[in-house]
């Protein structure tokens, strides 16, 4: 009987994820395996219900989309800038992107992103993913697989993570097609999966078109030096707005919902009551052992107990007796106090109670909208030169005070009354210096 | 230092660079701030990493996002070959006017920087930076040990380079002693 040595696995999105046997070993190791039980999106489904897929799809998405991007990069040409030589080493490096692909997000707390909080001081899941990359049981595989370990680590967590050595030029564009802001396979996959299972159309862009049009281009300063960096050929202007406008909508619509953020917040609550000490384990061994379903169990237990550690945040959750929205973000009230919100929130604990007031103000990632454009006569412009959709892509902001239902009509009253006086007054004051 | 002093010396440091013909662009003010941190002791308080060109701090280009997202800077597109400028808007000025007393505490350190930086490219503020990280690194290391050092770190730099850089961030840190005794309340 003939062994198969190239297997296939049934998506949604690319209709199939292609892998070999080696490959398979690390998708089947017990890190891999544990996003299986690793919602993407935490307790979206509160809200979107088709939200219930998980983080081990993808990763299968990115390992994917970072080969395809891979391979168009190496086909376009303009490779010069990358060290790449040969087909031993382009096998190598594809090699090494699709494992580093399939890892990269092995070292997330259950819920994901929601409680990443939660890790121990100087701790967090980038730095449970390099320790699980260098764990022994990893370690075998990369060994069988002829990669080298930090090959894998680095482009699993890009520069801003890996800090350990500075990276080459190929290691800076390599960890670019998985990690990269603006063309990165992670954020692409994550923005046409999320929009497919919650049904928020936004997140879909024509990533065929832009795929097939990105190529490594010297990214220019202003003293004239360059360096290279993915960019995309002029055809592929459009798709990469489309990308980039998705992102926008997407973190409008979904990922900033204000329903969404506060099961987060409950979320976290619960967690700081029953995990010991209030924190995640540091520990690898013990990282693998807790998963989402760990968790829910224990909520769904704590939400039928008064006398059970995070019964009120539990039955919050399951009840869908969340907090409800009191002030959200307004541009205008930014204009007169950029912490607004949080005037609102201070105030509004003095009347209500502490207790019954909650304060969102999620921070994000700048989105990186300069990048290289090929015109068709060869020439290289930066793409804010070319498109004005992209010098017009707003930033996304969120700002929410929430309060419990009980005291929701009383304080909408409040707010209705007070409201401009205490943005105004409660303008933050410098310091003594 | 309150997020309010902090976005007030990130106005004036984007308004001073442009006065001193920078283009203002990400690198240039990420090099600048590092400097007002890490030699004239201006507690910004961003962490930074020695990335592609030199010290960059991450949590500055959220912060400088975020400020985008808030109105208070803007993009100004230059024609090519001109890199694109980060501007402070009207809001941004309103805002920073709030902060009297942090501006003229902090301004001369502000100035000194921007003075030095404003005409540099980003080639010399890769070297002039990582020099001035291998230094704070490096306390007691000579002029040679750190160039080598830099050589380790960015092998594209020349040797000779790389001393000059070095030898730059000496003689600024010499000039710049009244101002860093001022920014620490010791000077008048």
């Amino acid at each position: 009987m003939v062994t198969k040595n190239n297997h296939e696995i049934r998506d949604p999105i690319y209709a199939f994820v292609h892998m070999d046997s080696g490959e398979r070993l690390v998708l089947n190791s017990a890190p891999v395996q544990r996003l299986r039980h690793i919602h993407q999106l935490a307790l979206t489904n509160l809200v979107y219900p088709g939200a219930t897929h998980r983080r081990f799809e993808h990763s299968l998405g990115v390992m994917e989309l970072a080969t395809r991007i891979y391979n168009s990069v190496m086909e376009n040409g303009c490779t010069d800038a990358l060290d790449i030589e040969g087909d031993y080493e382009r096998t190598y490096y594809q090699r090494v992107l699709r494992l580093a692909a399939l890892v990269h997000d092995i070292g997330h707390a259950p819920f994901s992103h929601a409680s990443e909080d939660l890790f121990p001081p100087g701790c967090n899941h980038e730095t449970m993913t390099l320790r699980l990359i260098e764990s022994e049981e990893m370690e075998k595989l990369w060994r069988k697989l002829k990669v080298q370990t930090e090959d894998v680590a680095k482009l699993a967590l890009g520069p801003k993570h890996y800090t350990k050595e500075i990276f080459s030029n190929t290691e800076a564009i390599l960890s670019e097609i998985i990690t990269g802001d603006t063309f990165g396979a992670d954020r692409m996959d994550y923005l046409l999966r999320d929009s497919h299972h919650t049904g928020v159309a936004y997140g879909r862009f024509d990533h065929y078109r832009l795929i097939e049009t990105l190529r490594v281009l010297p990214k220019a300063y202003e003293d004239g030096s360059t360096e290279p960096a993915l960019g995309v050929e002029g055809g592929g202007l459009q798709s990469a707005e489309a990308l980039l406008l998705a992102r926008y909508f997407m973190f409008s619509q979904l990922y900033f919902h204000p329903i969404r953020r506060i099961y987060d917040i409950h979320l976290k609550e619960f967690l700081c009551a029953w995990l010991d000490g209030g924190r995640f384990p540091a520990d690898v061994t013990e990282h693998l052992d807790l998963t989402d379903n760990e968790v829910m169990s224990a909520i769904w237990r704590a939400s039928r107990d008064p006398g059970l550690p995070g019964h009120d945040a539990a039955q919050r959750i399951v009840m869908r007796n969340h907090y409800r929205v009191l002030y959200t973000r307004n541009p205008n009230d930014v204009q007169k106090n950029r912490e607004a919100g949080q005037a609102i929130y201070i105030a509004a604990c003095e009347e209500f109670g502490e207790e019954n007031v909650r304060h969102d103000r999620p921070k994000k990632s700048a989105g990186r909208v300069m990048f290289p454009v090929l015109e068709l006569d060869g020439r290289i412009a930066s793409s804010l030169s070319m498109s004005d959709t992209l010098q017009h892509v707003p930033e996304v902001a969120a700002d929410t005070v929430y309060i419990h239902s009980t005291f929701l009509d009383a304080g909408r009253e409040w707010l209705k009354e007070n409201r401009e006086s205490i943005i105004e007054s409660a303008l933050e004051r410098e310091d003594e210096v | 230092m309150k997020q309010i002093q902090r976005d007030g010396l990130l106005f004036e440091l984007i308004d001073k660079l442009t006065k001193h013909g920078s283009w203002c662009g990400e690198t240039h003010i990420q090099k600048a701030a590092y400097f007002l941190e890490e030699m004239m002791g201006v507690p910004l308080e961003f962490p930074y990493i020695l990335y592609k060109h030199g010290p960059f701090s991450f949590d500055l280009s959220d912060e400088l996002g975020s400020m985008r997202a808030d109105g208070l800077l803007e993009w100004e597109i230059r024609p090519e070959p001109y890199g694109n400028t980060l501007k402070t808007t009207r809001e941004g000025k309103r805002l920073k006017a709030n902060v009297p007393r942090t501006l003229e505490r902090y301004r001369p350190a502000v100035s000194f920087v921007a003075r030095k930086f404003g005409q540099k490219g980003v080639k010399d503020l890769e070297k002039i930076s990582t020099a001035l990280y291998v230094t704070k690194a490096m306390r007691n290391g000579g002029c040679d040990a750190r160039a080598r050092e830099i050589v380790r770190l960015k092998p594209h730099i020349p040797y000779e380079e790389a001393r000059e850089a070095v030898r730059f961030v000496d003689e600024m840190f010499l000039e710049a002693e009244p101002v860093i005794r001022r920014v620490a309340g010791e000077g008048p």
